[in-house]
């Protein structure tokens, strides 16, 4: 599939900070002619939209206006999304301009800082709560394919800033091999066969020295030797 | 609520539990969400991959099914390999012994009303990494719509995309896999609020029977 689509996607569950998802999603989005985005979840009526804002990649005056003034209670994108749980172009997001004039407002002046057109991602979550990545930009050329994988990346970035958002979600510090691994190298480093560390650990053959090549790719060593030497050198097995 | 973790070892004392488990599965997945592929006139809902080798982890409250997940060891034959290859075009992240696929996740539909995260799935996404610790597995495959990657995401999971997603019965749907890792088990604890393990003994190794600690030591 897609390469850089996947690198992308990798990149954003690295990352431990909204700043560095903002700069590898302009550089995303802009391969596919988009330009700005908003990452949000949406308030219930009256409700000020600010605290539900989990990352802005819009200009910031436009920014400030549209959280200030409440615009996402008059937003005709924002509410389409309480009525659909597909992605939409902004222009489906029907309003009756001459009727709905706070609706007009909105797009007219979202239109001035240049949003003329963009592509909606509604994320629906457990308990009815509901969240949306907005991206900007003229949709004409995205085609079927590129808006799935707009879709997936939009989610991977909300999921991760959803994570990020959480209390407490400081990452610690990360196991290079698992448990298990760590458990077969230990035999390993004294002297014990695949076949013997089958025995004492209840697991198959096949699978004691699918734990060391495991091991081995993680650690990016050359064999089973060097592999148990990396391994108690970084402290990841002690004996 | 408890957890419970039915494997080879067991499966003959949860007869009438696993029995229960079809029954809901038909309910939900051929009734409710209309997988019409599957229904069954016995209104049971089970295939060829659960069998002997299958791992279920079931959710009780008061002594009836709330939730259920289904896991095959990718070294045998399994959903995403025989029903879904389409959507995978790229490689496992290890060895197919230390992958099992996961699939027929489920609440009943009651249980999630008016709550913020239903308390059974936050103990099933738990219960199925301490359970794939247990087994030694280093990742965790599954098919869903690609919601499923928003919410593993948002729990702290690394969820790498094993194709491209596609559109199913007009569904965007992925294949995936989730990393397995102290991390990832970690994160859906402090995500979910649940801070000890919620299988028994922390899990059980189906291929001996045997108890495997971790996570505390």
């Amino acid at each position: 599939m897609n390469s850089e689509l996947m690198t992308t996607i990798e990149a954003v569950q690295h990352q431990t900070s909204g700043e560095a998802i903002r700069d590898i999603l302009y550089r995303a989005i802009s391969s596919y002619g988009l330009d700005r985005f908003i990452i949000s979840g949406l308030p219930d009526r009256g409700q000020d939209v600010r605290p539900f804002v989990l990352l802005s990649g819009w200009p910031d005056e436009w920014y400030q206006r549209y959280t200030r003034l409440g615009y996402v209670h008059l937003d005709p994108v924002a509410r389409h999304c309480f009525t659909t749980t597909l992605p939409f172009d902004w222009s489906e997001a029907g309003y009756d301009p001459t009727s709905d004039l706070p609706a007009k407002r909105v797009m007219d002046e979202a239109a001035e800082f240049g949003m003329h057109d963009g592509f909606c991602i509604p994320v629906h979550m457990e308990g009815g709560m509901q969240g949306v990545v907005s991206l900007v930009g003229s949709t004409a050329e995205v085609d079927e394919h590129s808006r799935l994988e707009l879709h997936m990346l939009a989610l991977y970035a909300h999921g991760r800033l959803r994570y990020l958002n959480m209390p407490g979600s400081e990452q610690p510090r990360r196991r290079a091999i698992t448990l298990r691994e760590s458990e077969v190298l230990k035999w390993a480093a004294s002297g014990k066969t695949a076949g013997e560390i089958a025995v004492i650990t209840g697991l198959s053959e096949r699978t004691v020295n699918q734990h060391c090549v495991n091991a081995q790719t993680k650690l990016g060593t050359k064999n089973r030797t060097h592999t148990v030497v990396e391994a108690i050198r970084h402290r990841l097995i002690t004996l | 609520m408890k957890v419970h973790l039915l494997g080879a070892h067991n499966r003959a004392r949860y007869g009438d539990l696993l029995e229960e488990n079809y029954k809901l599965r038909h309910r939900i997945f051929v009734d409710l969400q209309g997988w019409e592929a599957i229904r069954r006139p016995d209104q049971r809902d089970v295939d060829a991959f659960d069998g002997p080798n299958a791992a279920h982890i079931l959710v009780t409250e008061d002594g009836e099914l709330v939730g259920g997940s289904r896991f095959n060891c990718h070294d045998g034959p399994t959903l995403l390999q025989t029903v879904f290859p389409g959507l995978v075009t790229e490689p496992f992240p290890a060895p197919p012994a230390l992958g099992a696929d996961w699939t027929r996740f489920y609440v009943r539909p009651d249980r999630r009303e008016g709550r913020r995260r239903a308390p059974e799935s936050a103990a099933l996404f738990c219960a199925m990494m301490e359970y794939a610790l247990s087994q030694g597995y280093a990742f965790i495959t599954f098919v869903s719509t690609i919601y499923m990657v928003e919410l593993g995401v948002s729990m702290g999971w690394r969820i790498a995309p094993l194709g491209p997603p596609a559109k199913i019965d007009g569904k965007p749907t992925v294949a995936a896999s989730i990393e397995v890792s102290e991390d990832a088990l970690d994160s859906v604890r402090r995500v979910t609020g649940i801070g000890q393990a919620v299988l028994p003994f922390g899990g059980t190794d189906l291929r001996t029977g045997r108890s495997v600690a971790f996570g505390g030591f």
